[in-house]
């Protein structure tokens, strides 16, 4: 941590948030909220003089509310940097007449109550997502009695309670009576593995900092009695089995089974457990002192901040998708942003370092490089055939349309380091005038002729994105989903693409159903480029009624990356409407579009 | 901004389309649910196909050795690898007909294993017609590909890094002693993140800060 | 600015009411039977 504040090449922007990115790899312009401290971070020399005369109390959270801070503080001693902070929203000093007790303190004058929150602009060529994770917090799984039995703590709150910078100084006791208790329970898998109430993956470091926690009590209180709960224990990593054997060996008590449910007794405020043992085959009760119940790791709630900033997807469980879980787990598909630890999934230190490396050496690909090319599907503008209507402009997520002008019949230019190819801009374009380079009408053309060429009324057309919904399919087949073999897939960048021309001449061509695929609103690649396709979508569901042709028979979907099981559910049902489209359907289309061509 | 020409053009566009078609078993993940010789037979006739060859493994070395031998042995002028998902390996065969000249932009991949073969386990029969008809599209793409020539944008020399936990320490410590400048940027006040908070860790079970 | 409208779902046929801002479109999905092939009735 230290290092971090030392090291001449790293600028720490400490309490301060990212707002904007924008641009590309190589080019990402970040603008960064560093929020007001109010206390000057480079001249605090941490003395503390500050904190003894700050009226205000609050819960301290480092220490997990199980002490007390004042509203001017340092979240712990060897905090980098070591600056006091002022949460504003405590402080009564906003107005200095209410307060200012800590600024006539401070001899050196560093509390500054009229400090403003600064905007920095960065510029870098690459982004490392480690945002980490939060812990479960277990109220709401009332039978375990967190919250109403006091005695009963998580694992977050021991690790407090046992250090010596801990609010107890180290010294260990259960929070009723500060006695040290004599008999302490673990319960495993609080908030994973589970179906109800919690998440359904296992949270991976929870036994190992059981079995640690096992160790430290018997250590430094040889006389507590330790019981765990289990359902399994998972030492699975270098080292882990002993340590394991080492606890069980030292006498800590595994009974494999977790709790019903848990009981106080009032007087003692002692904690009855019931517990069906699995291994025995009996139901047990142990009464206890203490019970600390071995919470799991989850998603932050902020991160989807992050995800919109960066275009990233996340997958089912909340944590950040990478674009392949064995041969590219540090990249995500937004080029140039990686993910470390947490963010990515729960894992322990050591697995959350090695990450960090992989993805600090991934982003030392690009940084070691003085150019770096730039996929060539940018659009080609036909200026004979462009009547300056500006909508390509328009729809361009990244504003990377310039000059256009109806009035004054101005011509389009496309700014290419600007354009990341999401083809919206052709696919909207009335006249046809713009070019997609690889993925031009002619080509997207070519694809429908071959596939509808023979029996089409077998078939269902289905565009799908590169980033959501095409590895959506791909995630269906490496999970082996099984879907009816009518489904033919045509790869568009962005949904955006999926222009009417492209819709309209599947269905000239026969196509009984035509599906348009693409990211989650969210999860859109391009910023916001598939709200025109939905929008597309709208509009022609109206033509294609007016025509006399049934809506129905184009569909829309949208589809992440993760989600196989929607894939493949949704080509099911594609199948089944697809059955009920009649020959005279079909031919009556092919006549109404071909006379409109 | 500068533009790289891609493809060294060593061969030189033959004149009319000679498309290479590759079609790969990919051990039995494909060829255990498509008759990949009936897609090879069915590709080697489909108009501007000069060669079909089918491959174990297309993305092995042997694989793309035979790729790359073909393209100048057939003068061949555009590629089609009927095999896994682009996703995958579509930088691996675009490097590779790079090597031999071939602009990147003249491959074209046609999934029939994510969106074939493993989705159709258990009925050959449609999993391989299926094939033959996903060759056959990415063919009529393939002949209408054409040489492109990328763009090229300068870096950034600077890293920024989110989140001052544990990894996010180690990922900018990393760029740093490497010699990059690099933006630490932590919501709280310090970092450290959970680690902080913990008193011994395992396995080691020393001190965590 | 919360304003709602009537849609159908083109999958299904089911019929429901959402919220609906015209200038910040969202995601829709049919409550019955989770498609987003969901199409806004006009009145
Ligand atoms: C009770 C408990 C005990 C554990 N015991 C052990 C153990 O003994 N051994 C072991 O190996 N592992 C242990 N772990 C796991 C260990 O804590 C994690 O592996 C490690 O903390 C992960 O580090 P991280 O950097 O990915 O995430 P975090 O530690 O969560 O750090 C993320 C950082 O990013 C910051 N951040 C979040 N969002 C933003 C944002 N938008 N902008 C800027 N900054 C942001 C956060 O403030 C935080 O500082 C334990 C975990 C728990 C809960
Ligand atoms: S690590 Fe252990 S306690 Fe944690 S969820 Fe997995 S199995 Fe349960
Ligand atoms: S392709 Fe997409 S990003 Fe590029 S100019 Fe067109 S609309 Fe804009
Ligand atoms: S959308 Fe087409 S016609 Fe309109 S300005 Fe752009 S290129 Fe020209
Ligand atoms: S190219 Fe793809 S399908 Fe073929 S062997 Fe390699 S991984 Fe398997
Ligand atoms: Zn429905």
């Amino acid at each position: 941590m230290m290092d971090v504040g030392r090291h001449p090449r790293i600028k720490l922007l400490a309490y301060s948030e990212v707002e904007e990115v924008s641009g590309y790899v190589g080019n990402f312009r970040v603008k960064v909220r560093k929020k007001a401290r109010y206390v000057d971070e480079e001249e605090c020399t941490a003395c503390g003089d500050c904190v003894d005369v700050c009226p205000v109390i609050m819960p301290d959270e480092y220490q997990m509310g199980l002490s007390s801070r004042r509203a001017i503080y340092i979240p712990f001693p060897q905090a980098v940097p070591s600056s006091y902070t002022i949460n504003i929203e405590e402080c009564l000093g906003v107005q200095p007449i209410a307060c200012g007790k800590c600024a006539e303190k401070c001899d050196k004058g560093c509390i500054d109550f009229d400090m403003k929150d600064e905007i920095v602009e960065l510029e870098v060529g690459t982004i490392i997502v480690a945002v980490g994770m939060e812990v479960y917090d277990p109220t709401l799984l009332d039978e375990y009695g967190y919250t109403r039995f006091e005695n009963v703590i998580t694992t977050l709150e021991f690790e407090r309670l046992v250090d010596s910078g801990g609010p107890l100084g180290g010294r260990f006791a259960r929070p009723t009576d500060g006695r040290v208790p004599k008999r302490i329970g673990f319960i495993q898998c609080v908030g994973s593995r589970t179906e109800r109430r919690g998440n359904s993956y296992c949270s991976n470091i929870c036994c190992m900092n059981t079995v640690k926690d096992s160790l430290l009590l018997r250590d430094h209180y040889p006389e507590i009695d330790i019981t765990v709960f289990y359902l399994d224990m998972r030492a699975f990593g270098k080292g882990f089995e002993d340590l394991y054997k080492r606890s069980k060996d030292a006498g800590v008590r595994y009974v494999r089974g977790l709790p019903g449910e848990v009981k106080e007794d009032p007087e003692t405020r002692n904690l009855l457990v019931t517990v069906e043992n699995t291994t025995a085959g009996r139901l047990e009760e142990h009464e206890l002192d203490m019970l600390v119940l071995s919470v799991g790791l989850e998603p932050r709630e902020d991160s989807k901040t992050v995800q919109q900033l960066l275009s990233l997807s996340r997958t089912s469980d909340g944590f950040f998708l990478e674009s392949h879980p064995k041969l590219k787990p540090v990249d995500t598909p937004t080029r140039g942003v990686f993910l470390a630890g947490c963010a990515e999934g729960p894992k322990d230190i050591k697995e959350s370092v090695t990450q960090a490396s992989a993805a600090a050496a991934r982003a030392q690909i690009i940084l070691n490089q003085d150019k770096i090319p730039i996929e060539a599907i940018t659009p080609m503008i036909d200026l004979d055939l462009c009547n300056f209507c500006g909508r390509c402009a328009r729809v361009c997520p990244y504003g990377a349309i310039v000059d256009v002008d109806p009035k004054r019949k101005v011509s389009p230019r496309v700014i290419e380091a600007a354009c990341a190819g999401c083809g919206t801009c052709s696919a909207e374009c009335p006249v046809g005038a713009i070019t997609q380079r690889h993925f031009g009408d002619e080509q997207f053309f070519a694809q429908l002729e071959a596939m509808l060429g023979e029996g089409p009324e077998e078939k269902i057309v289905v565009f799908a994105c590169h980033w959501c919904s095409y590895p959506g399919g791909d995630m269906a087949g490496v999970s082996r989903l099984q879907y009816p073999p009518s489904a033919r897939v045509i790869r568009t960048m962005c949904s955006g693409r999926t222009g009417e021309r492209l819709i309209l001449r599947a269905f000239a061509l026969g196509a009984p159903m035509v599906l348009v695929s693409g990211c989650h609103f969210a999860d859109c690649h391009y910023i916001n480029a598939n709200r025109w396709t939905q929008r597309r979508v709208e509009r022609l569901w109206d033509r294609l009624e007016r025509a006399g042709i049934r809506p129905e028979r184009l569909q829309l979907e949208w589809i992440s990356a993760a989600e196989g099981q929607k894939f493949a559910r949704v080509m099911g049902e594609l199948e089944e409407m697809r059955k009920k489209v009649t020959p005279e359907e079909i031919e009556y289309t092919k006549q109404v579009l071909a006379e409109k061509a | 901004m500068l533009y790289r020409p891609l493809g060294k053009e060593v061969i030189g566009l033959p004149e009319g389309e000679r498309i290479g078609v590759f079609v790969c078993e990919c051990g039995l993940n494909i060829a255990g649910s498509v008759d990949c010789e009936a897609v090879r037979d069915y590709a080697e006739r489909l108009p501007g196909v000069a060669l079909a060859v089918r491959n174990r493994y297309t993305c092995s070395d042997p694989g793309q050795e035979e790729i790359k031998k073909a393209i100048v042995e057939h003068h061949l002028n555009r590629v089609v690898v009927a095999s896994c998902t682009p996703r995958l390996h579509e930088p691996t065969f675009r490097k590779c007909i790079y090597d031999v000249g071939l602009n990147p932009y003249l491959l074209e991949m046609a999934n029939i294993r994510e969106q074939c073969s493993w989705v159709h386990l258990h009925d050959r029969e449609a999993a391989t017609a299926k094939a033959k008809d996903i060759v056959k599209i990415a063919v009529a793409r393939a002949r209408l590909l054409e040489p492109q020539v990328e763009m090229e944008v300068p870096v950034t020399k600077a890293a920024l890094v989110i989140g001052g936990g544990v990894a996010g320490i180690q990922a900018a410590l990393d760029l740093a002693d490497a010699g990059h400048q690099v933006y630490l940027v932590e919501k709280e006040p310090s970092i450290g993140g959970k680690m902080a908070q913990l008193n011994k860790t395992f396995p080691t079970m020393d001190c965590s800060i | 600015m919360a304003e709602e409208a009537e849609f159908k779902c083109l999958r299904c046929g089911h019929e429901f009411i959402a919220p609906y801002d015209k200038e910040n479109p969202q995601e829709h999905t049919c409550p019955k039977c989770r498609s987003n092939s969901v199409r806004r009735i006009k009145t």
